[in-house]
């Protein structure tokens, strides 16, 4: 596992017929999209992909149509959260059976358990599976429920496949603190951006990075990860700001605005699931005219 | 009204006999310590200052102190803020009535003003005054009161003496969504950090930071923002990983554990105001075992 090295991990959305059904056949143009555009690897269904609004058998069968869809040509990791413990190690053991490179999971959903039991959420996940084994870190999507760098060094000792962070914190302190502790215990273990906050990260040592903003801005995304990946920080400054104006625009509608960008650069992925509401003609009026302007995504790709 | 505010700008904390009574003269062998170990600008009574537990004639007569010792050597600024907006007002008056170079003002206490009564703050602070003012964020410590971007903007375009933030969040997304808006209006805008958090915030922008722990170990400080400032960030982050030890050692009980700290370093300061606790001697020796595993005993001053 020392060479598990993942670099720019594109999050797919997960795209929905008008009956809303997951939509296969636009999914194989997502993923040629994303291979086409710089991804590393997949990590999907993150919660760009809508995870939580999925059923197990779609869980299931995305994992594996992705898998068959990219023929090795990328690692494709299986995002596996859920509320229960025993759910999430049963959707590992799914990917590790279905060819999933790694697994990758949050906290659990709803429940606040105390840190012991954090711990043996991750640690039974982990032990469900002998691919490498990533903790999603997002405190403001997960009720505030935190990893520490004291939880996560005792997850190394529990989980030998737990090979790294991906952190939407996005906050200094614990990121500085767990690169610190992590690399005396497994030199190896990574600490990836979850979000496209790249260069703070990068300067505490991050290496490779989630992005879900890929599949808009694939070019600003992939320039500013590997300007990062060569310690070129200050020259990254720039696009970083570009593609932060472009997440703050995003934000507000989250994955319904991820969805609303993705038609408005020609590339319809549906409608967002329940309960999840779908930004109106208006919005998506006021959101076309707003990306159209950006000089950030003047040279972007536009459809397929 | 240039102020220059740049690299690690120490904090005194606030000297006490023993019957906890204001230590004067022990404040100026503080403030001497900080110019003579390189500190670019003094700013006191921080949080770390006790400033809150302190009478506003207390924090006049300490006020006087710091510019009269200093003497011009460095800059000065004055922390204004109080419980009543009005005891502000008056401390920032008082600031330049003394000579002080500038004052720092964080967003209200306890109220959960609105932005709008966040934007009326600082509007009146800066216009009762003739200095340069810095504003203070620390949305963690005032339960997600915080300045904007937006509001940013509104108030550099109104205030040609708002210079600079004090920008305690630590975090990526919220110090770029501050950046981006203050320096594309006033380039020279200072960009500072509350802890030495100069890795993450330096390739962004950031000129410097306030210090938390300058009084133990003035040394790794500056030479984390010289390596920051020359991009050799194989070296700052080694440095950025010790400080960031030491910042979890006196972060717990923060400032009575630095106190405790300082008479490990020789540098005796007294008790640590109630309701806050004072370092027992236990607490003191478990400092020296840390400080000494980190080599900190060989590579800083010890004594005045």
């Amino acid at each position: 596992m020392a060479d598990f090295e993942l670099g720019l991990v594109h999050t797919p959305v997960t795209p929905f017929t008008r009956a809303g059904r997951v939509d296969f056949d636009v999914y194989g143009k997502l993923i040629e999209f994303h291979l086409r555009n710089g991804a590393d690897a997949l990590a999907l269904p993150m919660h760009a992909g809508e995870s939580v609004s999925l059923t197990e058998a779609e869980r299931h069968a995305l994992i594996e149509f992705a898998i068959k869809q990219v023929r090795g040509r990328v690692p494709v990791l299986a995002h596996v959260s859920d509320a229960g413990t025993g759910i999430a190690a049963a959707y590992a053991r799914h990917a590790e059976a279905a060819g999933a490179a790694a697994v990758v999971a949050t906290t659990p959903y709803y429940w606040t358990p105390p840190p012991a039991m954090v711990l043996e959420h991750f640690a039974r996940i982990g032990a469900a599976v002998t691919i490498p084994f990533l903790v999603h870190h997002a405190p403001e999507e997960m009720a505030g429920t935190r990893i520490t760098a004291e939880l996560a060094l005792k997850l190394m000792e529990r989980a030998g496949n737990f090979a790294g962070v991906v952190d939407s914190s996005l906050d200094w302190q614990f990121m500085v603190e767990l690169v610190d502790r992590a690399r005396r215990p497994r030199p190896a273990f990574q600490l990836l951006p979850g979000v496209e906050y790249m260069v703070s990260a990068g300067a505490i040592g991050a290496k490779g990075a989630f992005s879900s903003l890929a599949a808009i801005a694939p070019g600003p995304v992939r320039r500013l990860y590997d300007l990062c990946g060569n310690d070129r920080l200050f020259e990254a400054r720039g696009v970083q700001e570009e593609v932060a104006a472009l997440l703050q625009i995003l934000k507000k509608a989250g994955t319904a605005g991820l969805k609303g960008a993705l038609r408005a650069m020609g590339r319809d992925c549906g409608d967002v699931r329940p309960p999840l509401r779908a930004i109106g003609e208006e919005e998506f009026g006021r959101l076309s005219e707003v990306l159209a302007a950006l000089p950030a995504l003047r040279s972007e790709p536009r459809g397929w | 009204m240039a102020i220059r505010l740049r690299g690690v700008m120490q904090s005194p904390v606030t000297p006490l006999k023993d019957d906890f009574s204001p230590d004067l003269p022990t404040f100026e062998r503080v403030l001497d310590f900080h110019v003579r170990s390189g500190s670019p600008a003094i700013s006191w009574p921080h949080h770390k200052g006790e400033s809150l537990n302190l009478t506003i004639a207390e924090r006049k007569r300490f006020a006087e102190a710091a510019v009269k010792v200093v003497a011009g050597r460095v800059p000065v600024t004055i922390h204004v803020s109080a419980l009543a907006v009005e005891d502000t007002m008056e401390l920032a008056r008082h600031a330049q009535a003394i000579g002080a170079d500038g004052i720092l003002a964080i967003t209200p206490y306890f109220w959960n003003p609105s932005l709008e009564a966040i934007h009326d703050y600082f509007v009146r602070l800066c216009t009762a005054i003739d200095l340069p003012v810095i504003s203070y964020n620390s949305p963690s410590y005032l339960a997600g009161v915080e300045i904007t971007g937006e509001l940013m903007s509104r108030l550099i375009e109104r205030l040609p003496n708002f210079v600079g933030v004090k920008e305690a969040s630590f975090n990526s997304e919220k110090f770029i969504e501050l950046s981006r808006a203050a320096l594309a209006l006033r380039p020279t805008f200072a960009m500072l950090t509350g802890v030495e958090y100069l890795l993450p915030s330096v390739p962004l922008g950031g000129v410097g930071s306030y210090s938390a722990a300058g009084s133990i170990c003035p040394n790794l400080c500056n030479s984390l923002f010289d390596a920051c400032v020359a991009g050799d960030w194989p070296l700052a982050r080694e440095l950025q990983y010790k400080l960031s030890r030491i910042w979890l050692l006196f972060r717990d009980q923060y400032p009575s554990s630095l106190k405790g700290g300082m008479v490990i370093m020789g540098r005796p300061v007294g008790p640590t105001r109630a309701p806050l606790p004072t370092a027992t001697p236990e607490r003191q020796a478990h400092i020296r075992a840390q400080l000494e595993e980190l080599g900190i005993m060989d590579s800083e001053p010890h004594g005045w």
